[in-house]
């Protein structure tokens, strides 16, 4: 199904939301509210690396869909901000953390406009083929959270937090070929594409840890720092109880994404998402 | 390039490790990205325009000036397949563009059908889509799915007068695959109201027609009283029908309605944007956005949701006044997909 898309306006109300949510899942949390932190600057480098291609772009579904996509990601990157601000306010030191993402996207991966014309746009499709991949990433965690959340809800999830990652999985679920679209009709060569993926996995996975690590750090019930194993251990406990994807989905989702013949269509399942939409009390409370 | 490292993240002296590394990779990218740019292949433009003839007009509902269009490829192709709730573009020979649900039988590819109600108050595209005879061409982009259906074992679709475009095809398919559905179809009289023949031979005890004429306006509470367990709801209508709706319809519940892209302006007045970077003056009429207006002049203008919340369209306000619309107002900027000015604005645009 193409669905046409467009922003949702969504209000949380986080008054009530610890920062531990899954009761005596400290590592789980702070691994999943790490994405608070990475996700705002995360966000608003793709309007920024989008509205640099734009110009680029010679089809009108495809700039009507990053249009679409732009107002989508505009919103998670606020919603996520708020669940940032919250845990400052709860005492954990997020500030450092969401300096060094808005460093990372906006120094490092950030616009270069002291390159040659030429260089720009070269510079501008590698950041969408990186981003081409981020989005299959975002897309797997998104249909992971949709499909089951069975054992968040047995373990006593947060329903705020929980609609959170739900609303932002389901719309990246909804969304997950524009970016592909983009880097297919930019340039579409196979390589480039899988590079690209090897970058945004290996990216993520760093980020995602180091803000697992600092997070956990600030937390003060857990007495003793964790270390690499202590994680591993924790990750590997979630992915048995279902609270995280386990290590092989993780791969067997990964891989669709190097076939040549790939397409995010296959994957994934639109009116899942659609439905969940239908319901997110964030969405509907912002509907009234 | 050089990037210096951030400071660590714990605030000790040394710079942090692993962002060393980043920044000495990042400030080589952009090299390694020109040389895997050198055997890019070039943008290819797409042509998106569908040409379609039409083929068959007809008059659908007496009252209220409904006629119903069957439009196919102008060589007999097949057309690109959709799903109930899908809408075309119509591109009009005056270069007016507007959104019509297409209310056809999916299964049906040989043809798409649309319906138009005219508005002699409105913009001019219906009463200009009311002078398409057969034989003429019109150019679509589409199909979009801006109402996307989902298949359920139960709903409750609700519909108002022409809003009956997107149901009927949802209908058609939740009747195929033996679906519990009733309808809820709603307008001034029966005979205001297109395709009820239609419906009635597909919906049956189904369908209830409820007119204002003989009940009265209907309230949220008797639109939604015939709800299946376990449905979802369908709903496409007049926007005081569809809040009617959202206010009585439980969380749990869920509800679809169509999406439009930019909601009228309503009780506006004119007045005048000055864009400082060109100093070109665009004149915004009462019942047009802002950026309506701008993007006549400006059309690469960033916007996305187009109803004030989502923020890709603000601006730095240089001077004037600005009647925020939208929610989470930033102080010095305004959305201007749904903001106003009071008298002149300046622009940093």
């Amino acid at each position: 199904m193409d669905v046409s898309l467009h922003a949702r306006n969504v209000e949380f109300d986080w008054s009530n939301v610890p920062a531990v949510w899954i009761p005596g899942e400290p590592y789980v949390c702070h691994l999943l509210n790490s994405v608070h932190l990475i996700l705002p600057s995360f966000e608003r480098w793709f309007i920024e690396v989008y509205t640099e291609a734009l110009p680029l772009v010679r089809d009108d579904k495809v700039l009507e869909d990053m249009k679409g996509f732009i107002g989508q990601e505009s919103m998670h990157a606020e919603s996520h901000q708020g669940a940032a601000e919250h845990l400052a306010a709860l005492g954990y030191d997020v500030q450092p953390f969401l300096d060094q993402m808005h460093w990372l996207f906006f120094e490092v991966l950030g616009s270069r406009p002291h390159l040659s014309a030429v260089r720009q746009v070269d510079w501008v499709v590698e950041r969408c083929a990186l981003i081409a991949g981020l989005e299959h990433l975002t897309a797997a965690a998104g249909h992971w959270f949709l499909n089951d959340t069975g054992p968040w809800v047995r373990a006593g999830a947060d329903p705020v937090m929980t609609d959170l990652l739900l609303w932002h999985g389901a719309e990246e679920v909804e969304h997950r070929s524009v970016a592909f679209d983009v880097y297919q009709h930019l340039d579409g060569r196979v390589l480039r594409r899988m590079l690209g993926m090897t970058v945004a996995l290996a990216g993520l996975l760093l980020l995602a840890i180091r803000g697992a690590k600092h997070l956990a750090a600030a937390d003060p019930d857990l007495k003793k720092k964790p270390g690499a194993l202590r994680f591993a251990w924790e990750f590997f406990r979630a992915g048995r109880k279902g609270l995280l994807p386990r290590l092989r989905l993780l791969i067997s989702q990964v891989l669709p994404y190097f076939r040549r013949s790939y397409h995010p269509s296959q994957e994934f399942d639109t009116e899942l998402a659609v439905s969940y939409l239908a319901t997110s009390p964030a969405a509907r409370a912002a509907q009234r | 390039m050089r990037i210096q490292p951030p400071p660590d993240l714990r605030g000790r002296a040394r710079r942090d490790r692993v962002m060393q590394i980043v920044a000495t990779i990042g400030g080589r990218w952009d090299t390694v990205s020109h040389w895997l740019g050198k055997g890019r292949p070039p943008v290819t433009p797409v042509n998106r325009v569908l040409p379609l003839t039409v083929e068959e007009v007809r008059r659908e509902a007496v009252a209220e000036d409904v006629l119903s269009l069957t439009l196919s490829h102008v060589d007999g192709d097949r057309l690109p397949d959709w799903h109930p709730g899908a809408h075309l573009d119509l591109l009009l020979p005056s270069g007016r563009m507007r959104q019509y649900s297409l209310t056809g039988d999916p299964a049906d590819l040989s043809s798409y059908r649309i319906a138009v109600r005219s508005i002699p108050d409105g913009g001019g595209g219906s009463l200009e889509v009311h002078t398409l005879q057969p034989g003429d061409r019109v150019s679509v982009l589409g199909p979009r799915n801006a109402f996307p259906y989902v298949r359920q074992d139960a709903y409750l679709f609700v519909a108002g007068g022409i809003g009956i475009t997107p149901i009927l095809p949802m209908v058609r398919d939740a009747a195929r695959r033996g679906a519990d559905y009733r309808i809820v179809y709603t307008g001034r009289s029966l005979s205001s109201l297109p395709f009820v023949d239609e419906l009635r031979e597909i919906a049956g005890y189904r369908l209830w027609v409820r007119t204002d004429d003989e009940h009265g306006l209907p309230t949220g509470p008797d639109l939604i009283r015939d709800l299946p367990a376990g449905a979802a709801i369908y709903c496409c209508g007049p926007p005081p029908m569809i809040s009617a709706i959202r206010s009585v319809v439980p969380v749990q519940v869920p509800l679809f309605s169509e999406r439009f892209s930019a909601p009228p302006v309503i009780g506006g007045t004119e007045f005048t944007v000055t864009l400082a970077r060109s100093g070109a003056r665009v004149q915004v009429a009462a019942d047009e956005s802002a950026l309506a207006a701008i993007r006549r002049v400006r059309p690469a203008v960033m916007y996305s949701c187009q109803q004030g919340f989502c923020g890709t369209c603000k601006v730095r306000v240089l001077d004037g006044t600005v009647e925020h619309v939208n929610q989470r107002p930033l102080p010095g900027y305004m959305n201007i997909c749904v903001s106003r000015g009071q008298g002149d604005l300046t622009l940093d645009l």
